[in-house]
């Protein structure tokens, strides 16, 4: 009896805290976007006269500033590639800006937020960042991505993989850069046999048990089928492995000759540290992640010069002859602050510059909305990096193809990131390789 | 009719004066749920800002609430087996891994409806932990703890190497998976033809659960075996004297926590969308497990509502110490230029947070709670 | 190296295995021995133990390669430092807590383990470093065997730490009062041993026995990075199947769990591959299982008597 009144008194707040939370909610998603159609006549025509008109104001982008989200570590062991990544994103646009910004018009912030290399954090903060944001400048790592792709399908959000897995390839919502590790491995494999002495050894792998060494393994199995040579057994170890004593003796004791390193650079010195120690000197071809000059410079320097070779793409640092270079190294002494030469810099940098095309080819078309930048990127016939990095051939999504050359490198102390190239290589079995992602 | 209809009885049975109000000779408030007017009034509460929050704030902290109700219903269910039973846990992340995978296998990829779902992961729950329990019938305090580590290893390579389950190192995609009670669709919600948002419909699903959690928990709780459970707790060997049999409660709680702890998962399974074998086992899930001990000890060891406070404080702690960090003046400079990063400031905080909270207040704040509430009641004679 | 027939293991390998199944022992040793003698003192299983060895390599190449004094005299003062800090970690800390539940401590040495860790990588860096170890990567040859001179010198300094302590243990003063505080805290004090000193010292050897560890962890091939404190989760079977309150145990554990995880390694991918891979970092947990479920309280640990 006396419960009646409060029950009724307690639907009719139901109702109303329904109807609150209905209406609430979707007028917080639309001042979270920004987008507000009656708004349009208003808001967008500064002085453009181009037909396409200039953007209007979404997700990102509220009509000076372009906001661009990274999800990168800047914490834990993969730090040690995010945070010179990031700041070569970072120095880029802090460049761009300083000319006047995209179409000269546009300054670029980026919101960076750290994954700490683990997919469950990095989901998090994609859904903390993704509205805030108008497409990803950088998301580390081929697990990672792997996590966030269906949400991003979902939010219909770009992002530039910091990762060199040919999955990419035929996503239309992510814009790769840069050959492959399949690539990489290909090439390497080839140079290996061709001008290397290798014809006709045993070649295993020794790869992280997780995507990214499954990446690197289908290189070396398409090797395998185009060269004519049976790939040895594949070695697996989880990331931070203490101690790798048992898979070299692995790999020592099936006669490997060549063997395919594909780590992180912790992995990396602490596979080859251990060979060094018990002797173990096949020839190393390690794919580009696992190298960082600090941790082969000490006591592992003699062997790694002697035994390693690194499988990138690009130049020399501070090669004159390549085009981009005077000016990525002169941005780097502007804007860099204490950073060193370094790859993973220069990968960074390159990153920015691909998404700095993608963003002006979406001006033009005068939409910088979500589905503005997914458009963009197939409207983009190709991207270019003033020969730091290979011309990737972009445009519709089944016509995206990679550069397929490869750079060897061997370790060299006095080198600015520790690297000399040897050999560029584009091989045949590079080239037949399909990539159906 | 009022507040006054509700002291009426009382007034009408005492006219010579009425007896102090926390005076209770037969005992029976004891087992009643809601004692007296401020409880009932704050039900009330709770029920009408349940309703009102997904209105009311940012889709943002909603998605950080439906997080802390997925870890207070894990934290229940921990309660129950390390407050209640005096059994401790470290493996409590293995269970939630369980399932998550039941949310993302069975209810992705093999697309069961999702009650189904949510009955195969409490019974798979109370499976895992039925298995466990009979280890804490032998080993005691630490040396069960670092038995249960031993489980999160062992759940690590079971869900690294099951792969038509788990997709090994690849993943499982989550995004299939129905989320549908009778009519209602809480992935695309619409009641009565207005749109709801999926953090608004998730927090209504995942903090009704954490109700019926809770409830559950708290009946078995205020009644015999809760009763037996302390008893093991407290005095292990008298229970056995009196009659309760150790053994078979002990096995009883850690399939209780297992339960709960695989509803939890099948939760984050559907709000993360996607989940990765390493995230539950190994390192990263023992501090996942960790943090659901830090949510008990910092709520109140040995409390139902406790666990909710408890996960509460942690989780929304943690993301707001994640979002807000890069602001942190660290001598005056913003942390992302300064010389620690934004990772490992948000560790410094949380480790901070844990220790300086348990130097101040040891029982966490349910304890503190009380201090407040014993404060009021015997006000104005209160020290 | 002798030319290996594809799928057998041969002596060479056994032995390889065994020899750094025992050097990586004597490094878990160390880092249980850190665990056992605090909690033999204090009750407390300190999760922080994992920061301490962590802070006593990072101390060590701090001396060593930034400021370039001799390495043997790095190791000695980072033990000082570790064991100055596990002081500090029991005064400021620690000592206030002292009468509160188990959960509560361990709770509260969890929380100094994230603090302390995230300093490290704050003050030092995430790369991982290369410690300026007069071993380096160097190995003797035994016939056919290699064996890596850091893996040697691992096992001898881990000896002498662990003689140096048993000695202090069983010979001296402090040692005795220790044990009989250990033994029983009411009797102890009535014959004037004051807790208080106990605590000290226990974290004070704790933070000096968990420095050495951290060096020996990460010299030879090892390199000095902050996945060290993860080295801390294998060493709990060491210290569980030894038993919790005795430090002999905690080395025989420490060794019986390097030796099996080595074995483990090499022998399951030839004839347990249906196990799957890395079943080395579970195999340990395993074989505690195993010890736990015929002896309860560890190998060497003693029986609880329980009262009504």
């Amino acid at each position: 009896m006396k419960k009646q009144p409060w029950l009724r008194l307690l639907a009719l707040l139901m109702a109303l805290a329904l109807a609150a939370a209905a209406c609430g909610g979707s007028s917080d998603d639309d001042d979270d976007a920004g987008t507000d159609t009656t708004a349009a006549d208003d808001g967008g025509d500064d002085g453009g006269e181009e037909p396409a008109g200039d953007p209007e104001p979404g997700p990102g982008f509220d009509g000076t500033t372009i906001r661009l989200g990274v999800l990168t570590p800047t914490s834990g062991s993969a730090s040690i590639i995010g945070n010179p990544l990031t700041k070569g994103n970072q120095v880029y646009w802090d460049r761009v800006n300083a000319e006047g910004g995209v179409a000269g018009k546009y300054q670029v912030e980026l919101d960076i937020r750290d994954t700490a290399y683990t997919e469950a954090t990095a989901i998090q903060e994609y859904n903390a960042s993704k509205n805030d944001v108008a497409m990803f400048n950088q998301i580390l790592g081929t697990a990672i991505i792997k996590a966030v792709l269906s949400q991003m399908q979902q939010d219909q959000i770009a992002g530039a993989p910091a990762t060199l897995d040919a999955d990419w390839i035929r996503e239309p919502n992510l814009v790769p850069i840069g050959g492959p590790y399949q690539m990489q491995v290909i090439n390497g494999v080839d140079w290996h046999i061709n001008e290397n002495g290798g014809e006709g050894q045993k070649i295993c792998s020794l790869a992280q048990d997780d995507p990214y060494g499954d990446a690197a393994q289908e290189g070396l199995d398409h090797a395998g089928e185009e060269l004519g040579f049976e790939p040895g057994p594949r070695v697996d170890f989880a990331v931070a492995t203490a101690d790798f004593t048992t898979q070299i003796n692995q790999l020592e004791g099936d006669a490997c000759e060549a063997v395919v390193l594909v780590a992180t650079p912790l992995d990396a010195a602490g596979a080859l540290g251990k060979a060094a120690q018990v002797g173990y000197a096949p020839q190393w071809l390690v794919v580009s992640p696992g190298f960082l000059k600090l941790l082969f410079a000490g006591d592992l320097a003699p062997y790694a010069a002697e035994n390693v070779a690194v499988l990138s793409e690009g130049g020399n640092w501070g090669d004159e002859s390549i085009p981009g270079m005077g000016q990525m190294i002169a941005d780097l002494e502007t804007y860099g602050g204490d950073q060193v030469p370094d790859p993973y810099f220069a990968f960074g940098y390159n990153q920015s510059r691909a998404v700095h095309q993608i963003l002006e080819k979406a001006v033009e078309m005068g939409d910088l909305s979500r589905e503005g930048i997914l458009a963009a990127i197939q409207e983009v016939e190709s991207l270019t990096f003033d020969g730091l990095l290979g011309d990737y051939t972009y445009g519709p999504i089944e016509e995206r193809d990679p550069p397929r050359t490869s750079t060897i490198f061997k370790f060299d102390a006095a080198a600015p990131t520790g690297l000399t190239s040897v050999a560029e290589v584009e091989s045949d079995a590079a080239m037949s390789f399909e990539f159906d992602g | 009719m009022g507040i006054a209809s509700v002291l009426d009885p009382v007034r009408r049975r005492h006219p010579g004066g009425r007896p102090h109000h926390k005076l209770d000779l037969e005992g029976t408030k004891d087992l009643k749920l809601l004692k007296g007017p401020w409880s009932k009034g704050f039900a009330v509460a709770l029920a009408v800002a349940y309703f009102m929050i997904p209105g009311s704030l940012e889709e943002q902290t909603l998605r950080t609430l439906c997080y802390c109700g997925v870890y207070a219903i894990g934290a229940i269910g921990l309660n129950i087996l390390t407050g209640f039973t005096g059994q401790v846990s470290l493996g409590h992340a293995a269970f939630f891994g369980a399932g998550a995978y039941c949310a993302a296998y069975l209810g992705s990829t093999q697309g069961w409806p999702f009650l189904t779902y949510v009955l195969a992961a409490v019974v798979v729950g109370l499976a895992i932990g039925g298995l466990v329990g009979p280890f804490a019938a032998r080993l005691r305090g630490n040396y069960l703890a670092v038995v249960t580590i031993g489980l999160l290893f062992l759940a690590q390579h079971l869900f690294m190497n099951w792969e038509t389950v788990t997709g090994g190192g690849n993943g499982v995609t989550v995004g299939e998976a129905a989320i549908a009670i009778g009519p209602l669709d809480f992935r695309d919600l619409e009641l009565g033809g207005l749109k709801y948002t999926f953090p608004q419909a998730m927090f209504w699903l995942i903090w009704a659960f954490v109700a019926l959690t809770a409830l559950l928990a708290k009946n078995m709780v205020r009644s015999r075996p809760g009763r037996a459970l302390q008893a093991i707790r407290d005095r292990d060997l008298s229970a056995e004297i009196i009659g309760v049999q150790p053994t078979r409660y002990k096995v009883a709680a850690f399939a209780i926590a297992g339960a709960c702890a695989a509803v939890a998962g099948v939760f984050y399974a559907l709000l993360q969308n996607y989940v990765n074998p390493s995230e539950f086992g190994g390192r990263i899930g023992l501090f996942l497990s960790i943090t659901f001990v830090a949510m008990i000890i910092m709520g109140g060891v040995g409390t139902i509502y406790g666990s909710i406070l408890g996960a509460l404080l942690v989780e929304y702690g943690r993301r707001f110490i994640a979002e807000r960090g890069g602001d942190a003046p660290i001598f005056g400079i913003p942390v992302e230029k300064g010389w620690v990063t934004t990772g490992e400031l948000n560790g410094i905080l949380f480790g901070g947070l844990i220790v300086f909270f348990l130097l101040l207040e040891p029982r966490g704040l349910a304890a503190l709670w009380m201090r407040v509430k014993i404060w009021f009641m015997s006000w104005p004679f209160s020290y | 190296m002798t030319a290996l027939v594809a799928g057998a293991i041969s002596s060479d390998a056994w032995i390889e295995a065994i020899f750094s199944g025992i050097a990586l022992g004597a490094k878990y040793a160390l880092v249980a021995l850190g665990f056992v003698i605090v909690f033999k003192a204090t009750g407390v299983i300190n999760f922080a133990q994992a920061s301490l060895v962590l802070v006593g390599g990072y101390l060590c190449w701090n001396f060593s390669a930034t400021w370039g004094w001799n390495f043997y005299l790095s190791l000695l003062l980072s033990m000082v430092g570790g064991a100055v800090l596990g002081l500090l970690l029991e005064f400021l800390l620690l000592r206030k807590m002292s009468g509160e539940a188990p959960f509560t401590l361990i709770m509260v040495t969890i929380g100094i383990l994230f603090v302390i860790d995230n300093l490290v990588t704050a003050i030092w860096g995430a790369e991982g470093r290369d410690l300026p170890d007069p071993w380096g990567l160097r190995t003797w040859k035994w016939g056919d065997v290699d064996i890596a001179v850091a893996d040697v010198w691992t096992i001898g300094i881990t000896f002498v730490v662990l003689a140096a302590f048993f000695a202090m243990f069983r010979f001296s003063t402090l040692g005795l009062a220790m044990r009989a505080s250990a033994l029983d805290q009411e009797a102890a004090l009535a014959q004037g041993i004051a807790p208080k000193r106990v605590y000290q010292v226990a974290w004070a050897c704790a933070g000096a026995v968990g420095a050495v560890a951290g060096v020996m962890l990460a010299s030879g091939s090892g390199s000095l990075n902050p996945a060290l404190g993860l080295i801390a989760l294998v060493a709990f079977p060491a210290m569980i199947l030894g038993g919790l309150e005795s430090p002999g145990g905690a080395v025989v554990g420490g060794l019986i769990i390097g030796l099996v995880q080595q074995l483990t390694a090499l022998l399951a991918p030839e004839y347990f591959s249906w196990i799957g891979g890395g079943f080395e970092i579970v195999s340990p947990y395993f074989v505690m299982v195993l010890i736990l479920l015929v002896r309860p309280t560890g190998l060497f640990g003693q029986k609880e008597v329980r009262r009504v």
